[in-house]
């Protein structure tokens, strides 16, 4: 049984497709990568995952129990856990009860260690992105990339099972992006079993990563495969550089 | 020469005043209006308190819903009213005892709160802060319908009093004393919750729903929580005030729009968002308005409305984070520079900290 079963999935806006029969699946312990030029429907291919947009047609399946349609703080509470693409922290909490937040849902307090009280697990989980100095700073104050690793602590302190992280990279400077990567890699070494989805445009820190990718091209699924192969795919580089003359 | 002499009182009423931690200066604040009643002011100041005091609980009560959960609810009177008329008529159609009927209007708002938090949250913002005006409207509209059960325009006259065994001046004193004691009560219930992991949860609704969805927390349950927590304490202002002496009344003034408009002034006057702001900000407007420009300085009607209102006009332009927030900045402030020896910028304070590590 696939962790995450998506199939033929296809969202549509007025006439246009930004989503068009995309199936795919993930495994237990995998670490996936979509990419796609601007618009290759990407972030709505999260937002119908994470519930925040409802599917025209096509059916999601995690862990076999089918998910389509459901709200969204139920997939969250499922196992399903994600980021933003555009930081949305809650500026006028404190870095830390930006994440408490999460440990207040169902999902959340339930997987709080019996050893452990909610303030500790609230800090364990700064501690994993290396936020614990920022921690009373209100998040107003706290700048962009500081944000970015934020919204992953707030994401893992729902304990998913499957972690997604819309363009985690975006915005960061090579340093930043250097301590992300080793982050992301910590928790996947820590939790095996976590499948973890990444959207990005920075394909060079991307392919460190992941061990396998799905490309999007205007809301089509147009290759699947190993890093290796896919940046030799002709269809890849004609997506991405424009069509040899 | 008056600028200096102003001066001077305000740097020794930071150096004093501000200098007290907050708490003890809440405490303070409490044990003097508690001893108030000693000095034997007037009646009328009295009165004046005692309704302060329950109109305090009901800014409160909105602070909650407005200045944390972020639910914009412009029919708040709505809660207060339906705590008046649900003591008033239980009293005039059953004869209930007054410690069934205010205890039972708290629980009829509180349980109102639930049922039009269900309609009212489906709708955002603007929207929803149009839809929660309606409904008071709608219960007015209803209670002038039904003229033989509710009275009408005229009301529910004569209601019990609160204190009938004591003798007539005492009553004034012991109402005094009752309604400071719910404030402080329901004033500190209040600040608990928005201080609480719950209360964590709602700022987070406040600021980003859209996430605080994603982080997997049920936001309907939120919002309808503090839709009726809210409800619960502006119904139990609204049940008390029916029964304070001088009038004893329940009529759709409890009702009207502008205690709807007016708890938003009280509140950001005194600091949305802080819970205690809302209480200076009912205590100061309530007492410029019913003693300091009626019992003072005695100005003809339009005039005090417009010296009323520039001066809170004033007051918002000059301290917009409102009164209570002013005098927790300049702490704040008095903390960075007792932090710091010098002065300095905020990267300076966390460089400092650093170097403490």
């Amino acid at each position: 049984m696939h962790l995450l079963e998506v199939e033929n999935l296809t969202k549509r806006f007025g006439g246009l497709k930004a989503v068009s029969n995309v199936s795919f699946h993930i495994d237990e312990g995998e670490i996936v990568g979509i990419i796609g030029p601007n618009g290759a429907g990407k972030t709505t291919l999260f937002h119908l995952i994470s519930g925040f947009l409802k599917p025209d047609s096509g059916t999601m399946k995690f862990r076999g129990e089918n998910i389509t349609g459901l709200a969204p703080h139920k997939i969250a509470n499922k196992g399903i856990a994600r980021t933003f693409q555009v930081v949305r922290p809650f500026r006028h909490l404190p870095v830390i009860a930006n994440v408490m937040v999460a440990l207040k849902s169902p999902r959340g307090a339930k997987k709080i260690e019996w050893i452990k009280t909610f303030e500790r697990k609230a800090i364990d989980m700064l501690e994993n992105v290396g936020l614990t100095e920022l921690m009373l700073e209100p998040a107003e104050n706290v700048g962009h990339g500081d944000l970015k690793r934020l919204e992953m602590a707030r994401a893992l302190a729902l304990e998913p099972d499957l972690l997604m992280l819309d363009e985690p990279f975006g915005g960061l400077n090579p340093l930043e992006t250097d301590f992300l990567t080793k982050s992301i890699q910590r928790i996947h070494l820590d939790h095996p079993s976590r499948g973890i989805v990444i959207v990005e445009h920075k394909l060079y820190a991307l392919m460190k990563i992941v061990k396998r990718v799905i490309v999007l091209h205007e809301g089509e699924k147009i290759a699947e495969g190993k890093p290796e192969e896919i940046s030799k795919n002709k269809r890849v580089i004609e997506v991405y550089m424009g069509k040899a003359m | 020469m008056v600028t200096g002499y102003f001066r001077r009182a305000y740097s020794s009423f930071a150096a004093h005043v501000l200098d007290i931690p907050p708490r003890l200066l809440a405490l303070l604040l409490f044990a003097l209006l508690l001893s108030f009643p000693i000095v034997n002011p007037p009646r009328s100041i009295l009165l004046i308190l005692t309704t302060a005091n329950l109109l305090a609980i009901f800014a409160t009560s909105w602070d909650l819903l407005v200045g944390r959960t972020g639910q914009i609810s412009l029919g708040h009177a709505l809660f207060f009213g339906i705590g008046t008329y649900t003591t008033g008529l239980l009293f005039s159609h059953l004869n209930w005892p007054i410690w069934v009927t205010v205890p039972l209007s708290v629980l009829v708002g509180f349980l109102a709160a639930l049922l039009i938090g269900f309609p009212c949250l489906r709708v955002k913002g603007h929207y929803l802060a149009l839809v929660t005006m309606a409904f008071p409207i709608i219960l007015i509209g209803l209670i002038l319908y039904f003229k033989n059960i509710t009275g009408g325009d005229a009301g529910i006259w004569n209601l019990p009093r609160l204190f009938p065994f004591l003798p007539y001046e005492q009553q004034y004193i012991a109402e005094y004393y009752l309604t400071l004691l719910l404030l402080f009560a329901s004033g500190i219930i209040l600040y608990k919750i928005a201080n609480s992991k719950t209360g964590i949860v709602m700022v987070s609704i406040l600021d980003d729903e859209l996430a605080s969805k994603a982080s997997g927390i049920n936001i309907t349950k939120y919002k309808l929580m503090a839709f009726a927590i809210s409800g619960l304490f502006a119904s139990l202002a609204g049940s008390v005030n029916a029964h304070l002496l001088t009038l004893r009344v329940a009529n759709i003034a409890s009702l009207r729009l502008d205690l709807s408009f007016l708890v938003i002034v009280w509140t950001i006057f005194g600091g949305l968002g802080t819970i205690y702001g809302p209480i200076v900000g009912v205590y100061i407007l309530q007492i410029l308005d019913q003693y300091v420009l009626t019992k003072i300085v005695d100005v003809p009607a339009p005039w005090h409305y417009i010296i009323y209102s520039i001066i809170i006009i004033v007051f918002v332009i000059k301290w917009p984070r409102g009164l209570a927030r002013f005098v927790t900045d300049k702490q704040e402030d008095l903390e960075e520079a007792r932090d710091i020896d010098e002065r300095g910028p905020k990267i300076w304070k966390r460089y400092k900290k650093k170097e403490k590590k």
